[in-house]
């Protein structure tokens, strides 16, 4: 069996109830303006309030300002975050990937200096991993870091950087020894201050023109040897492990959910005809089935397996499901969607047009994530 | 969590028992006695005596070797009644009948080898009637698209052995029984086509090994994987929310995976002589019976539109606790 049964305790749903208290009482329906997912807006001072219930850094050690939890705790509360639209956006990715990875990699001086902050919401993180000439096929990054006196300087060009513009750092994959048969061979990791001198952070417009994307250029940036995450030539099998907490967590499922929620709000009578029945309890089996899916892998991670075949089986699966549940509620209200619609569903529905085809391509294309479920398949 | 030996007792039963001869033997002969001696004399002939979770862990397995042997009806039996029915025994999906005056009269449609079991388990007005197939007027054979006995029993004013109220809902838990035939077939199929198209070679190498191909395979996983999270979740807690997605899901996969499935198998996977067909066959039947996809997300639906928006997600995290 790929996924184990798994089913929430009763303190792991004690936390569902504490987490849904609290955004009924810190973020009321119809006070905010909710976000898709984990394409939430920015709100620094949310992720302090977050921070202070203790549920950044869940899974993180105390020592480092982490609470010691579990990956389903996390899941719990990430899932009840998303689907009510938080604004989580600024404490994301660090929350996410790059606190775990630091914690798994990092020095302790390293440890000591990142985390605390990531645990109160403070430090913003961007990924640094893509490339004009590297998108999918992350080994042929070119970026390169040269050993100077202090640590290494570091040249090169990271495109697609979502949210580098609003963020305090980036983990940069990088080149830091000679591309030899081995591809993987002679890749680092660097944790770089967005602040640098030498790097220029220039805006890449969505297709909506909205601005998240950004194009990092380093040119001559300084990063000393303290902020060598891990190994120098690690990096390949680090970036893996990273990649690894991006997928198969409720952000894989519910980046459309609201919508739905809105359509049910907002145009009940829709529900006495039979056609939009059918698609509802498809999309409600749909979400039900998934999430437990889902919440397998975090059982998995829990009891320290790697169970990076079944996030991938579960993001192609869950994504392609986001994407096919707004056709489904164009299908049905059979209107154009349209950007100065004053309800919130016919916001949150344009919005998602418009993003949609990010969701199985962000993290991982969903051909890359088949070609990992398939090899996995093979030994499994 | 189902009870691990009771579980892999059975797979090793079937396994050994439902070769590919005696699934295949049963289809032309209309029943296997080999098949059922060897599965009732090992106990598991009866599955209603066990928790519900144990009893569906074995109807899955069930499906995963294409048992063709009614151990799904004397579970639905059991359940209908409250208590135990001696086996062989197998339940009308659908009927004409009438009682009148404590006879039964009219038709039980579609029964499960119903020419070769001992009693049929029919639903009238709330009622469940259990008589003896020996007191039928008539017997009208028919299959299903798995070749297996779909048959209907005429009465005529037949004194039924058993009245009693019926103890649930026939169509919400003869759907929980095709969930977990569905989820075991697509279990058994999915390995069957990843070792399948690891040994198949052309253009010199494993079919596998081709990305187009591979997505046949991802796709047919993440089918039986989905439906299995969905069957445990039902046996876990069995109430309409839980069944009617379950069945949802599990229908629909049961189109997307044996689609798939013979693409990957090609041609090979037409003949009667290997093995794919005794599931494809079988998942084609089982979505319809007791309410097909669309059947059951109109319910599905329904409940969750009634219960309002604020409701919606709470509901997908505790379903019918909740709605």
């Amino acid at each position: 069996m790929l996924f184990a049964p798994a089913d929430l305790t009763d303190a792991e749903l004690e936390l569902q109830r504490e987490v849904r208290e609290f955004l009924a009482e810190e973020l009321p329906r119809g006070t905010f303006d909710p976000g898709l997912g984990m394409g939430a807006p920015r709100d620094r001072a949310f992720s302090a309030r977050l921070a202070g219930r203790g549920w950044l850094g869940m899974a993180l050690p105390t020592r480092y300002g982490g609470h010691d939890r579990s990956a389903v705790d996390r899941f719990v509360v990430t899932e009840e975050l998303l689907r009510w639209g938080a604004p989580v956006g600024h404490h994301w990715v660090a929350d996410r990937q790059t606190g775990p990875i630091i914690n798994r990699f990092g020095s302790e001086e390293q440890k000591q200096r990142f985390l605390p902050p990531i645990c109160r919401g403070e430090l913003s993180f961007a990924i640094g991993m893509s490339e004009p000439e590297a998108g999918s096929d992350l080994a042929a990054v070119r970026t390169r870091a040269t050993p100077v006196d202090g640590g290494w300087v570091v040249n090169g060009t990271k495109v697609w950087t979502s949210g580098a513009h609003a963020s305090d750092w980036f983990v940069v994959l990088c080149r830091t020894g000679d591309s030899t048969e081995d591809r993987h061979a002679g890749l680092s990791q660097l944790i770089v201050d967005l602040a640098s001198d030498g790097l220029t952070i220039t805006p890449i417009p969505f297709l909506s023109g909205h601005r998240d994307f950004n194009e990092v250029a380093l040119e001559d940036v300084f990063v000393p040897h303290e902020l060598v995450l891990g190994a120098v030539g690690g990096g390949w099998a680090q970036n893996t492990s990273e990649l690894a907490h991006e997928r198969g967590g409720p952000e894989r499922w519910l980046s459309t959910y609201l919508v739905l929620e809105e359509l049910v709000r907002s145009r009940p009578g829709l529900f006495d005809g039979e056609r939009a029945r059918l698609a509802l309890g498809d999309a409600v089996a749909r979400l039900w089935g998934m999430r437990r899916m889902s919440l397998s892998v975090a059982r998995m991670i829990d009891a320290g397996e790697a169970p990076s075949v079944q996030s991938a089986l579960v993001k192609e699966m869950a994504t392609r499901f986001e994407q096919d549940l707004l056709e489904r509620i164009q299908e049905l209200i059979a209107l154009e969607p349209l950007g100065e619609g004053d309800s919130l569903f016919e916001r949150l529905l344009f919005e998602a047009v418009l993003s949609a085809p990010s969701f199985t391509v962000r993290g991982g294309t969903n051909e890359i994530l088949r070609s990992v479920a398939a090899k996995g398949l093979g030994s499994l | 969590m189902s009870d691990w030996l009771l579980v892999d007792g059975a797979r090793r039963l079937l396994a050994d028992t439902c070769t590919h001869e005696v699934v295949q033997a049963a289809e032309s002969d209309g029943w296997s006695a080999v098949a059922w001696e060897a599965i009732a004399g090992a106990g598991y002939g009866s599955l209603a005596e066990l928790p519900v979770s144990d009893a569906l862990a074995v109807l899955a397995v069930a499906g995963e070797y294409a048992a063709p042997v009614p151990l799904a009806d004397g579970l639905l039996a059991g359940w209908l009644l409250g208590e135990p029915v001696a086996a062989p025994v197998a339940v009308a999906p659908a009927n004409d009948l009438r009682l009148l005056d404590g006879r039964l009269s009219g038709r039980a449609l579609r029964v499960p080898w119903g020419h070769a079991v001992e009693h049929v388990l029919a639903v009238v007005d709330g009622t469940a009637v259990l008589v003896g197939v020996a007191s039928a007027a008539g017997v009208e054979r028919q299959v299903n698209l798995a070749g297996e006995p779909r048959d209907s029993l005429l009465f005529e004013e037949a004194e039924p052995e058993v009245v009693h109220p019926a103890a649930c809902d026939l169509l919400e838990r003869g759907a929980l029984t095709r969930v977990a035939l569905i989820s075991g077939a697509l279990t058994g199929m999915a390995r069957l086509t990843v070792a399948y198209a690891a040994e198949r070679r052309q253009f010199g190498r494993p079919i596998a090994a081709f990305q187009a191909v591979q997505r046949h395979l991802v796709d047919i996983t993440q089918d039986a994987s989905l439906v299995a999270a969905a069957a445990d979740g039902a046996a876990r807690l069995p109430g309409l929310f839980e069944i009617a997605a379950a069945k949802v899901l599990a229908s629909s996969a049961a189109v997307s995976a044996t689609r798939a499935a013979h693409q990957v198998h090609g041609a090979m996977g037409m003949t009667q002589e290997y093995r794919l067909h005794h599931f494809t066959r079988r998942l084609w039947a089982w979505r319809h019976e007791y309410g097909d996809e669309r059947h059951w997300a109109s319910q599905l639906g329904g409940a969750v539109a009634a219960a309002g928006a604020q409701r919606l997600y709470p509901a997908v995290t505790s379903g019918s606790e909740l709605v």
